[in-house]
């Protein structure tokens, strides 16, 4: 206390300019916060109309949202895309299907036009041929390279040709541009492909996909704004999503693409059955094959079409085969079912199971897969270990490590699938790591369900995450709603050694899991090799002169028949089949004469090949490998990652003063999908953290300037102190205060 | 040693304060000083250049001038509504029609920067929306507060239309708060650059 007059002295000398400052930024400091704090009161005191407030009945947090999800580039630009209708015509005979695809462009404008359209085919699909028809004429599309095929297409284009060109996006999505579409007028684009049918468990079946449903883009845009037709930018992990994503139209649209259908279905068998499981058909009986059609001639291009067609039990095959003769070469499709055995003893596992609660779950899809997970975890038994992953724009697991079934997890995790909705983007390499994760390394039978549509644009990164972190484990996966993303579920199960299945509507869920059950829980075919019987069975699949694909075969669950192409010089008479079933050799002698000739099964050889050639390309090879794809696909006139067709009319048309309109076809959104789930906008963020700034910055300088003063008070209290010490004290003696004081001092206990 | 604490705290309040101060006008200059650099680069882009960064190292560039006539009041909005934009300028929604379009084109903005003036905007007024090809005039048809965490996604049709949206309240001290400002414009009629 005694230095402080001392150090104070400067400001002692001006007291008065420092007694202003502090006073007038005391001023300033208050006025300004009690402005803002007055306005937030009042704002917070001015309740808000609740009229005002848009709610609905769906609470969902926008924040997880990802960048993934956007929206409606073209809201009403499709309103002058060229109209679409399509028409589908299939020929089964036994196991191939050949199918006409016939997509006409009716360009309703004043303009001239070039129509886009991005669409779905099986991804099995050999697409080998594509013709432009154009009033009488038409004009066979030609098989080029990729980009050479996309040049000779620009060029006719610019010239006013009218030109078609069709290339391929994925294995299962395809783009088909048409350019210069007169006023008025309609031009057809005919594509055709051929397809191996599905068989499993003693029933046919083929699944035609309808829609592209809308995929979820993962990874940073990329700064170039919109390019190709797409509602997505292209982003770092997917570099063509610009091509993959149609622009969707808005709920309550007019527009309609229409699909007609029409099957002729050879079997080659007496049928139990035939039913369609989407869609109401009519199915005619004819001599030796039926004729089907859809009940009402056609129907929104908006979901899958699935075809079912059984055999009578003591009609069901156990083998077949199929042959063509091409430039010398025979070619062959080889389908055998091996026997079931009986099941054995269960052992215990661990069944992961994930399931996408992502913004295109929504809808009917997420009570589908909600019903069939709930169905799965109901089959687990005691001594098995489980656990529950969703995924959405995060992942969350029920339990951090997979616990045991009793009835306290069990009840736990159905009251968490229950509770499950969906919404937000779908990063799913997340999920696939976290399911892959935390493996045991005893070798036990682990299992992964996993539950989704497919909807992302990232299937290659994924399979390679498959792929690299499998482990031991098996993947199984269950393709949800009306348009699943198929090559994603089949491929993924491939790469994750298990099998697929679907489900697209709930009453179906009961049948198709079972299904899955009882393939999950019986035993399987593996390690299986193909004895070409001209070798010395050195565990070669290949003989020199034959050539299988695919080379390395998948293991077979129950139900599940083995199939196979080859080309050959001469087939061998008889081929051995050799496996492992339940720790046991197994093997069967097939012969291979009296097949039935067929064409196209050179195509079908073909499209194996790619469809392999593609799983093995790598960095190092890559360049050799597409080579070889390429070299496949021109020889055998096929659609490929690296191949297109591409047709141009000789004579140009559109008089080159006349601008041309590029539109791409809007297409439905998936049946049972809810539009704002995946297209919704979440708000952005907007407002600063200037204010609060400002007035944590106000609220410092007023501290300051009370403590300044607070200081400043003693401070001023010590001059005075100094001061009168300075001056002559006052005297009060004999004052009448003198006998007061004493008073306050007479304390009872003076010690306390 | 109490002594030695007060005249810490006496020199460090008043620089905490001052950055704090610093910081909020940082926000407001950063948002003024940036329109201005973005004058150039969209009269740029109005001299037929694409995607013109405003400063090299820009992950955004203009793509339209919003304006309210009335209220003398013109804006360079952005491409994408990052925070990283909207603290330059108000964004356009990626995804949303693009800006001379056709369909619901979606504008964001701070509340207390660049749309600070959509409290002054009332039903009925006309707002201008220019783009590289040509400027549209809309008319306010809608104000609307919305809880976001009610309302699954900013609502959207296939009109013509703009969609301009903000922080509410425009007073409210923190940021980050559920309610947004929604001003609806249907579109009017549309005029080539002279």
């Amino acid at each position: 206390m005694s230095n402080y007059p001392s150090r104070s002295h400067k400001s002692l000398a001006t007291p008065r300019l420092f007694f202003a400052s502090i006073g007038l930024s005391l001023c300033f400091n208050l006025t300004m916060i009690a402005l803002m704090l007055f306005n937030s009161i009042n704002a917070a005191a001015n309740p808000i109309q609740q009229d005002d407030i848009i709610t609905t009945d769906v609470v969902n947090s926008f924040d997880e949202l990802g960048h993934g999800t956007l929206l409606f580039k073209h809201a009403t630009q499709y309103k002058k895309a060229a109209q679409l209708n399509i028409d589908v015509v299939m020929n089964i005979t036994g196991m191939i299907n050949r199918v006409s695809v016939t997509q006409s462009f009716s360009n309703t404008t004043d303009d001239w036009q070039e129509g886009i359209y991005v669409f779905p085919l099986p991804e099995n699909a050999a697409v080998d041929h594509m013709r432009l028809m154009i009033g009488e004429r038409i004009i066979e599309g030609q098989i080029k390279e990729k980009q050479e095929a996309n040049k000779v297409y620009q060029q006719a284009k610019k010239q006013g040709k009218q030109a078609a060109l069709t290339k391929q996006e994925r294995p299962n999505i395809f783009t088909t541009s048409v350019a210069n579409i007169a006023p008025h007028e309609t031009v057809e684009v005919e594509i055709e492909y051929q397809q191996i049918i599905d068989y499993d468990n003693g029933a046919f079946s083929l699944r035609f996909p309808m829609v592209v449903g809308p995929r979820y883009i993962p990874g940073k845009q990329r700064i170039a704004g919109f390019s190709g037709t797409g509602w997505a930018l292209n982003t770092n992990e997917v570099a063509d999503a610009a091509r993959i994503t149609p622009p969707v139209l808005p709920p309550g649209s007019q527009r309609k693409n229409e699909v007609s259908l029409k099957i002729n279905l050879n079997a080659g068998l007496t049928l139990e059955n035939i039913h369609s499981t989407y869609h109401v058909i009519e199915v005619d009986k004819q001599a030796g094959h039926y004729e089907i059609q859809l009940k009402q001639e056609t129907t929104l291009a908006n979901r899958d079409f699935e075809l079912i067609w059984q055999p009578h039990a003591s009609d069901i095959p156990k083998a077949a085969l199929f042959t063509e003769e091409m430039n010398g070469d025979t070619y062959a499709l080889i389908m055998m079912v091996p026997p079931t055995v009986k099941k054995t003893e269960t052992l215990s596992k661990e069944i992961i199971y994930v399931i996408d609660t992502s913004g295109s779950m929504g809808g009917q899809s997420i009570v589908q897969a909600r019903t069939a997970l709930e169905l799965a975890l109901t089959r687990l038994k005691p001594g098995d270990r489980f656990n529950v992953i969703q995924f959405n724009s995060f992942t969350s697991k029920l339990f951090n490590h997979a616990e045991s079934v009793n009835s306290a997890t069990l009840e736990q995790a159905l009251n968490y699938v229950r509770s499950l909705e969906a919404g937000g983007g779908t990063e799913m390499a997340t999920a696939l790591h976290a399911a892959l994760a935390n493996q045991s390394n005893d070798n036990s039978l682990r299992q992964i369900i996993f539950m989704t549509d497919g909807s992302i644009g990232n299937e290659q990164a994924l399979f390679e995450i498959i792929q690299k972190e499998l482990g031991h484990s098996r993947l199984f996966t269950v393709g949800i709603g009306s348009a699943p993303n198929s090559h994603f579920m089949r491929r993924a199960a491939n790469f994750g050694r298990g099998t697929h299945t679907h489900i697209g509507k709930l009453d179906e869920v009961q049948k198709r899991m079972q299904n899955l059950f009882e393939k999950i829980e019986n035993p399987i075919l593996k390690d299986i090799t193909i004895d070409w019987g001209q070798m010395n069975s050195t565990a070669k699949n290949i003989a020199p002169n034959i050539e299988a694909w695919p080379q390395k075969i998948s293991d077979l669950y129950r139900g599940e028949p083995l199939l196979i192409t080859a080309k050959a010089k001469q087939l061998p008479n008889a081929i051995n089949i050799s496996g492992d079933v339940a720790n046991d050799n197994w093997s069967s002698k097939l012969t291979l004469n009296g097949g039935q000739t067929r064409q196209g099964i050179s195509t079908l050889w073909a499209r194996n090949k790619i469809a392999a050639l593609m799983e093995q390309k790598r960095d190092n090879e890559f360049e050799s490998i597409k080579q070889l794809i390429i070299d496949t696909a021109l020889e055998h006139h096929l659609v490929s990652k690296f191949t297109s067709l591409v047709a141009v009319d000789v004579t140009p048309v559109r008089p080159l003063d006349k601008t041309l309109d590029s539109h791409a076809i809007p297409t439905h959104l998936p049946a049972g999908w809810d539009h704002k789930k995946v297209f919704g906008q979440p708000f952005p963020a907007t407002a600063t953290d200037a204010r609060l700034n400002f007035i944590i910055g106000m609220l410092l300088m007023l501290l300051t300037s009370l403590l300044v003063l607070c200081l400043h008070g003693r401070m001023t209290a010590g001059m005075q102190e100094i001061e009168r010490r300075r001056k002559p004290k006052p005297r009060y003696l004999g004052s009448p205060i003198a006998p007061t004081v004493g008073v306050r001092n007479i304390n009872p206990n003076p010690s306390s | 040693m109490i002594r030695t604490f007060k005249k810490v705290l006496i020199i460090f309040l008043p620089l905490c304060g001052l950055w704090f101060i610093g910081q909020g006008s940082y926000i407001h200059a950063k948002a003024v000083v940036a329109q201005l650099l973005l004058e150039t680069a969209w009269t740029e882009t109005l001299g037929g250049n694409k995607e013109v960064k405003p400063w090299p190292w820009s992950d955004t560039w203009p793509v339209a001038r919003l304006s309210a006539p009335a209220l003398g009041i013109s804006r360079i909005v952005l491409a994408g509504a990052s925070g990283s934009s909207l603290a330059f300028g108000p964004g356009h929604l990626f995804g949303s029609t693009p800006p001379g379009e056709n369909g619901n084109i979606i504008i964001s903005g701070h509340r207390d920067t660049h749309f600070s003036f959509l409290e002054n905007i009332k039903k009925g007024d006309h707002l201008e929306l220019q783009s590289n090809k040509k400027t549209s005039a809309y008319q306010v048809t809608d104000i609307q507060i919305i809880d976001k965490t009610k309302v699954e996604a900013i609502p959207v049709d296939s009109e013509n239309k703009l969609i301009l949206i903000t922080c509410y309240p425009f007073d409210a001290i923190q940021s980050g708060g559920p309610l947004r400002y929604m001003i609806t414009a249907k579109f009017k009629h549309s005029f080539i650059l002279s």
